[in-house]
This record gives C-alpha cells, structure tokens and sequence, in this order.
C-alpha cells in the first residue's frame, strides 16, 4: 500500500471520537471479539494522524474490541497501519472500497457514510462514485432518508443498525418531530415491536394520523392505554388490533357482524366458516374434521338438511 | 353532426398544459417529422440530442434537466397497440386496446397509479407515428374483429394536444376505420383540435374523467375544473363527438355524497343523457409500492390513509362494503337523470357488479362484448 507506514501504539493514542471516516456503528459481532481475544489482531487497521491522536480510517469494530478487551484486561501495545501525504479524498476512498469488499453497509452506516462523503466531495463525485458504491439511488428519497437517520437520536440509531427498523420505516418517521420518535422508541422498548410488525404499526399509526389530521403523539398515548387496560402490558397482537380497528372500522364491524351472524345458527357448531379474506370476492369457505365414514356421513346429513335460507343469510353483505 | 366552424376559441382551448422550456431528443427520433413540428411551437426551447437513456442515464439525465419542464421525444421500440392492463380475471375487465403514443402527463394529480409504474420521470412523446400507423394498418385488418382504442392509459390524451397535434393525425386515420372506435380520454379542455378538425370525426369518443369537486380541488393538480371539463365535452358534443364519461377514482372522504351529486347535476347540466356513449366506474385502487410514491409526491394528500385491503389481484381497494356505498349511490344519481345510459365498472368484481346493477358480465370478454355494441361501428359491421 502507498503512503503507509507500519507503527504500533495504544488503543489510549486512538481518537475515538473522531468519525470522519465512519465506516461502522453498531455493536461489534461476538465472534471477532472472540477471534481477537484468541488470536490477536491479525490485520492491522489503518489509521491516520489527527489533532486528538490518531484517527481511524479502517477497522473501527476491531478496535474498539481491542479497547473494550485493553478495558479488561490492561492496555497492550497493537500493530497498526498509518497513512501519510494522503488526501482525505483517498483515505476515505479506500475506506469506503475496503470494507465494501467484505460487508454490506446497515442504514445508519450507509446514511453517515453518504453525510460525510457530501463534506468531503464535490457533488458530482458524490453522485457518481459514492452513491452508486453504497447502492443508493440518485433520487431524493434515498437522500432525505440519509439525512434524516443522521439527525435521529442514539437509540433509534442503534434500533436501525440492529435491523429492528427497516428502510420504509424510516421513510414513514422521518417527517415525524422528535417528540413523536422518541414516543415510538419507547413504544419499541416497551413491546419488543421488531422490524415488520414494527413497520406495520408505524404505518397504521401514519395513515391514522393523515387521515384524523393529528399527531401521532396524540395518538400513541390512547392506543397504548387501550392495550394496557386490556392486557396489563403492551401486548404485540393486541395493539396490532387496536391500530387496525381504529384504521378500518367498517371492515372490524363486518367481521363481528359476521361472528355475531354464525351465533344464529346453531347447525354451524361442527363446522368452521370463513369469509372470503377481508370480505374480498364472494368465496366463502366451509370446513370441517372427521374420523371415519360414519362421521362423514353424519355430516353429509347434518349439510343436507341446512336451508338455503340459512346460507343466503350467513353470505350476506349488503 | 355539425361540421367544423371557424371560430376563434378561448385560449385555454388552444393551450397546452405542459409547455416545456426544454426538449431532449432521442438521436435516433431526431428524423421523424414530429420532432420538427413540436420544436416549432415552442418559444425558443433549448434542444437538446441524447443517446437512447438506459435505466441509469434516465436518472443522471433526470439530475440535468428537471421533468417538471423538459419534454423528451423518443422513438419507441416495441408494440404501439397493446391490451390495457386490466387485472386478473377476478376482476372484470373491458378489453380495451391502448395506442400507445406517450408516457406521462404533468397534470399532477395525486392519486395517479402512472407514478408507480412509469420509471421515466420525463413526460415523453413517442413521435415514430409512421410505425404506429404501419402497426395500426397490419393490426385492424384482422377480419371481424373490433376495437376500442384509447390513447389516455398511460398519459392524458389532450393535454399538450396544442403542442403535439396528435389529435387530428389521430382522427385521419380512425375517422375512416371501419371497425375501430378511438377514445381519447383528458382532464383537460386543449379541444381546439377537435373542434377545428375539418375531415370526418368517425365515431371518435371524447372521455372526460370526473370527480367530485372537492377532490378535483385538492387532488387533480392543474386539472380543468369540473365546470370546464363539461363545458368543453358539450362543445366538443355539439361538434359531433361521441362523450364519454370516466368516474375514476371515486374516493370515500367525508362528505362524499353531496359532492358526487353535485357532479352528477354538473353533467346533466351539460349534457343529455344520449349525449353520452358510457360512463365507467371505478374506486380508488393502487399497487401497494405506490404508497409510499403517491405520499412522497403529494405529501398532503390523505388518500391512502382510508380502509384499504388487498384486493383479489394485489392492489389496494376500498373494503368492499364501502365500494358498494359508492357505487349504489352514483349508479342511483346518475339514473335519476338517464336511465338508460350505459354504466360499467373499470375493475370490479363480479359480486359487485350483481349488487349494484342486478346483473354482472360473465367474462371479460362478455363486458367488451356490451361496451363494443354501444358503438355504432361495432352494430354495422355486425350487421353487414
């Protein structure tokens, strides 16, 4: 490698507040930590020298494992690389190309990488390298997206790098004020809401909120309460049905409608009744268990006998 | 039938809607007389010749020149007549035929299922009409079969009618079709062409989309108000045309009958119902990706927010009970003033259209068959 020198120093010579180059976030995986407890650190990061010490160009998570391991144990002097008469343009180049070539990127990484390219490359550089190396589109979206998990707060950052909140999540929460976030974070930690629920939930809390014309703040504390009331907790399933009750309440009234309407019609007991889903098409399904030839037939008769009435009133929807 | 007159026309009549202050031009396109022709209504367009954009150029080029203002001209490569993509069999479709001739409109409107689909963020005007009509003349002379064409699938047939002078290239040829009708559907009132159009119109349909004011207000964009969309198909009536009439997307928001209603007199205010060769229906529906567009696009509109369910082909439709209060409710207003005009569903299934009319299409092919018999074309080359 060019303009690189081989050095060793301490983790405590290590600026790790710096993140111009912040190519990780997010915990460490337990297996480097492991092979680094094991085996030491086979390949040198590289670092370059900064105002505070040295920064990190390349192998932030193996280091802070050192540093979290030195924590323990007693600081050790490390073998590391360290760049010099590089531009920030190429250090941050190589950065970006190495660790592309081992791992994908999670949002928040992507997001801070894509922030911190805009401070250091003109534009269109930007856009014709950087973009298209972390698999972002060239469309607003995509930017506002970045930008805004930059802006988040830590532990929505640290949901995000989990992957317990994905892309469209973000997309539905970026508008929202931080007060609202930070509400739903708590919602999160209460329930252990994961990623596709999560993103279920945060879009009915949305789509509530557009179509009532208020805040999702307002809305959170109501449907929290209604859950606790009922579970004593925040119960995942139960909150995914206030929400959905709350969204669609003529298609809610349908169904106990249609609960309430089997009640009618004692014959029924043997036998399950489902509607076509979301009363969608006109296709309802009858089903039913049986053991034998005698109980098959039991139930043939116990078909034959039903009146057409009954079935027109059962398949009612107008 | 009254001929053309020559009368002068308010200028919203002569106007293009998109008026763009640049136009990129496919290299390959540069030939086609088209070009020259719409370069020449615009005042002092900047021109610019591009190499056929692939998937990333349309992006780079989309950073350059702002779709809101660039026009591009482009040779189109594949089928120009195509089936309209109804949906599943679930759903009963009218087997419409497209001609397609562009992609996009800038009228704006909310709701439009374009901005999903189309992954070219520039209005685009295909102007290889010579391979359209070669298309055309091998398509149409398939014996005993007839046709309901339409130009207004995947953009507004009128709205830079101004710039382009499609519409009367377009009545050339269908006007002496023996059995093909076109339909040119609009939110616009760029009719000048129609109404100027010296030859004979055939049996051509001029379709408006309506809805209720409300939402023409807050979701159409720059659309033509109600007002002047009737205003203008009476004319384009007393000129000789067919009308047809287009209620899609019905939405459900609050206070949605009065406004319905007040369309509905709108029409007949205008119109007789013999006026009108058909009117469709359809409720709102939307494949689910479209969502997260349609709110960044229009990030005031609460249009998706209502009781949606995925429907039998994947798109999002209005619970069907909700459907039913729409569509009983228009059905019985617009009957009040012509019981006998032809009312179909754009993609509806077969338990509705029993709940609402009493009786439903057995297939697709079954619903073409009824819209084919409103056309006067279609009953004399059946009878011949």
């Amino acid at each position: 490698m060019n303009n690189v020198r081989t050095d060793h120093c301490f983790p405590a010579d290590i600026d790790f507040a710096d993140r111009t180059f912040p190519f990780s976030y997010g915990s460490w995986p337990v297996r480097l930590e492991h092979s680094i407890a094991t085996a030491g650190l086979l390949q040198p990061p590289l670092l370059v020298a900064g105002e505070n010490g040295f920064r990190i160009v390349c192998g932030r998570r193996r280091l802070e494992v050192v540093r979290n391991l030195a924590d323990k144990f007693g600081q050790e002097e490390i073998s590391v690389n360290v760049a010099e008469k590089s531009s920030l343009q190429e250090l941050f180049r190589r950065a970006l190309w190495e660790n592309l070539a081992i791992r994908e990127f999670n949002l928040v990484e992507t997001a801070d990488i894509y922030s911190a390219a805009l401070k250091i490359f003109a534009g269109d550089e930007v856009e014709n390298e950087v973009m298209p190396a972390l698999k972002l589109p060239l469309r607003p979206r995509f930017r506002e997206r970045c930008q805004a998990i930059v802006g988040f707060s830590q532990e929505l950052r640290d949901l995000l790098a989990a992957g317990s909140v994905d892309a469209e999540t973000v997309d539905l929460i970026k508008e929202w004020s931080s007060a609202e976030r930070s509400a739903l974070v708590d919602l999160v930690a209460e329930s252990n809401l994961r990623r596709n629920k999560l993103r279920e939930v945060v879009g009915r809390l949305d789509d509530l909120a557009r179509r009532d014309q208020i805040s999702p703040l307002e809305l959170l504390p109501a449907v929290r309460q209604a859950v606790l009331a009922e579970a004593g907790n925040i119960d995942v399933e139960l909150l995914r049905r206030h929400l959905k009750a709350r969204l669609y309440p003529q298609l809610t009234a349908a169904h106990l409608e249609f609960v309430a309407r089997q009640e009618k019609f004692p014959w029924l007991k043997p036998f399950r009744l489902d509607p076509p889903p979301d009363f969608e098409g006109g296709e309802y399904r009858l089903s039913f268990t049986f053991t034998g030839s005698k109980e098959w037939e039991k139930i043939c008769a116990q078909l034959n006998a039903v009146a057409l009435e009954d079935i027109d009133e059962l398949c009612r929807r107008s | 039938m009254n001929s053309a007159a020559e009368v002068s026309h308010p200028a919203k009549y002569l106007r293009s809607l998109f008026r763009p202050t640049t136009v990129l031009v496919e290299d390959e396109a540069s030939d086609c007389p088209l070009v020259e022709s719409i370069i020449d209504r615009l005042p002092n367009p900047e021109v610019v010749v591009v190499k056929r954009p692939t998937g990333a150029d349309v992006d780079r080029l989309s950073q350059d020149f702002s779709p809101l203002t660039t026009l591009f001209l482009a040779r189109h490569r594949g089928r120009f007549l195509k089936a309209c993509p109804g949906t599943a069999e679930t759903y009963r479709c009218c087997l419409y035929q497209i001609l397609h001739l562009g992609l996009g409109c800038n009228i704006g409107c909310s709701y439009c299922v374009l901005q999903g689909y189309l992954n070219n963020p520039f209005i685009t005007q295909f102007v290889n009409l010579d391979d359209a009509f070669a298309e055309l003349d091998r398509e149409l002379k398939r014996p005993g079969t007839f046709y309901r064409i339409g130009t207004g699938e995947f953009t507004d047939s009128l709205f830079m009618d101004p710039l382009t002078g499609l519409a009367p290239r377009l009545l050339d040829y269908f006007g002496r079709c023996p059995n093909a009708v076109l339909e040119l559907k609009t939110k616009s009132v760029a009719i000048a062409g129609l109404l100027d159009y010296p030859g004979e119109i055939g049996e051509t349909i001029v379709s408006w989309s309506l809805n209720a004011p409300q939402v023409c207000a807050k979701e159409e964009g720059h659309a033509a108000t109600i007002e002047e969309r009737l205003t203008a198909a009476a004319l384009c009536r007393q000129r000789g045309y067919r009308i047809g009439l287009h209620f899609d997307p019905l939405l459900d928001f609050s206070g949605w009958e009065d406004e319905y209603r007040q369309t509905v007199a709108s029409i007949f205010a205008h119109l007789q119902g013999d006026d009108i060769i058909w009117i469709s229906i359809g409720a709102f529906r939307f494949m689910p990706q479209v969502k997260d567009v349609l709110k960044e696009n229009h990030p005031q509109t609460n249009i998706t927010a209502g009781e949606f369910i995925r429907g039998l082909d994947g798109k999002q439709r209005y619970f069907s009970d909700i459907r039913r209060q729409l569509y009983r409710f228009l059905v019985t207003e617009i009957r009040r003033y012509a019981p006998n005009v032809f009312i179909y569903f754009c993609m509806e299934d077969k338990y509705l259209w029993q709940d609402t009319f009493g009786l439903a299409p057995a297939d697709n092919q079954e619903l073409g068959c009824w819209l084919d018999r409103c056309c006067y074309r279609f009953n004399r080359l059946n009878s011949a």
